[in-house]
């Protein structure tokens, strides 16, 4: 790594978690099906929300699903999808922030969202964004029941 | 992402209770939030830069007649300011969100809990700065700070945004503790 010149956009010192972004998305899910619950810590300026799939929607063998949600005032996001088998674990997480082998935008795919990831593009829209994750976590719910 | 392995997938008991995914809220409403008032405030939390009455409009997704109606009454609520007058141009306000987030701050705990949270925040705060020994994030390169310590840019991303965050939070609490607010009366009169 040589500290170079892809990630040459604004800003170049990080930004602040956007606290009013996160509370917009956990009053959106909250009142969702797909969700049994969204945590946030602390709760008067989250950090990151803990969207907790509802277990309706996997087989027993999967203990657990649930996805990870921090963005940042400047655009930045992770989007951390985890899933908890009887035995092992799945992840994946969507990206864009700087990064020494990826572009700003990449992808670290499952099952173990390994470092570097793969380089991608996502949407500009921060709606589009989560709308295109969310789908592509329901493809993956989906393919639990089919032959 | 990659379809699960087929070791994970239901058998044929499992398989008679599937869920009715068709049944769900479509995606691009979830998102989107179920009022055209979600849409317009949406739209103008993501302006960057001044934006016409009808950039706002093709955000939303909504007419221009009406994205003038709620740039006007989101004007008068102090979540957008006017920036030039013909044609009419308009930027989010973050102003106005950080009071309203004061406002809940105030509202929803007891001066002791403020106190207790600004001293955790403080003290991250601190800690960061210690870590990279200068007065304000906005002194640090990423990629140089990266390159310099031996770190990855990961991670040292990481830890400014905690610090970026952290300096905010400060800043939210100490504003909650001060009881007396000159531009926090004025905005709230206005509302």
């Amino acid at each position: 790594m040589s500290g170079g010149d892809e990630n040459t956009s604004d800003p170049f010192h990080g930004a602040p978690i956007d606290f009013d972004r996160l509370d917009t998305i956990r009053e959106r899910f909250a009142a969702d099906d797909r969700f049994k619950r969204i945590a946030d810590q602390p709760a008067f300026a989250p950090e990151r929300l803990v969207c907790v799939y509802d277990q309706r929607f996997y087989p027993e063998r999967v203990r657990a699903a649930r996805l990870e949600v921090v963005w940042f005032e400047n655009g930045d996001f992770s989007l951390h999808y985890h899933e908890e088998h009887e035995s092992g674990e799945f992840d994946h997480r969507w990206d864009r922030h700087p990064s020494g082998h990826n572009t700003r935008d990449h992808v670290h795919p499952g099952p173990d969202a390994p470092t570097p990831g793969d380089d991608t593009s996502h949407p500009a829209d921060w709606r589009d964004v989560l709308s295109m994750v969310l789908s592509e976590i329901e493809d993956r719910q989906r393919a639990f029941w089919e032959e | 992402m990659d379809e699960p392995r087929d070791e994970l997938k239901v058998d044929a008991d499992e398989r008679a209770e599937a869920p009715d995914f068709d049944a769900l809220t479509p995606l691009e409403d979830l998102v989107r939030g179920d009022r055209t008032r979600d849409d317009f405030f949406d739209a103008v939390l993501a302006l960057d830069s001044p934006a016409t009455a009808t950039d706002v409009a093709e955000l939303a997704g909504h007419g221009v007649d009406a994205a003038r109606e709620y740039l006007d009454w989101f004007e008068r609520m102090g979540i957008v300011t006017q920036v030039t007058e013909s044609p009419a141009t308009y930027e989010r306000n973050q102003e106005y969100l950080s009071w309203r987030r004061v406002q809940k701050l105030r509202q929803e705990y007891a001066t002791e809990e403020l106190l207790d949270l600004l001293k955790t925040e403080s003290k991250r705060e601190e800690t960061l700065e210690r870590e990279f020994n200068v007065k304000s994030p906005d002194e640090i390169s990423i990629s140089r700070y990266a390159s310099e310590t031996d770190r990855t840019i990961e991670e040292v991303w990481e830890r400014l945004s905690a610090w970026q965050t952290a300096r905010r939070r400060v800043a939210l609490l100490e504003r909650a503790l001060t009881t007396e607010s000159g531009d926090g009366a004025d905005l709230q009169s206005a509302v």
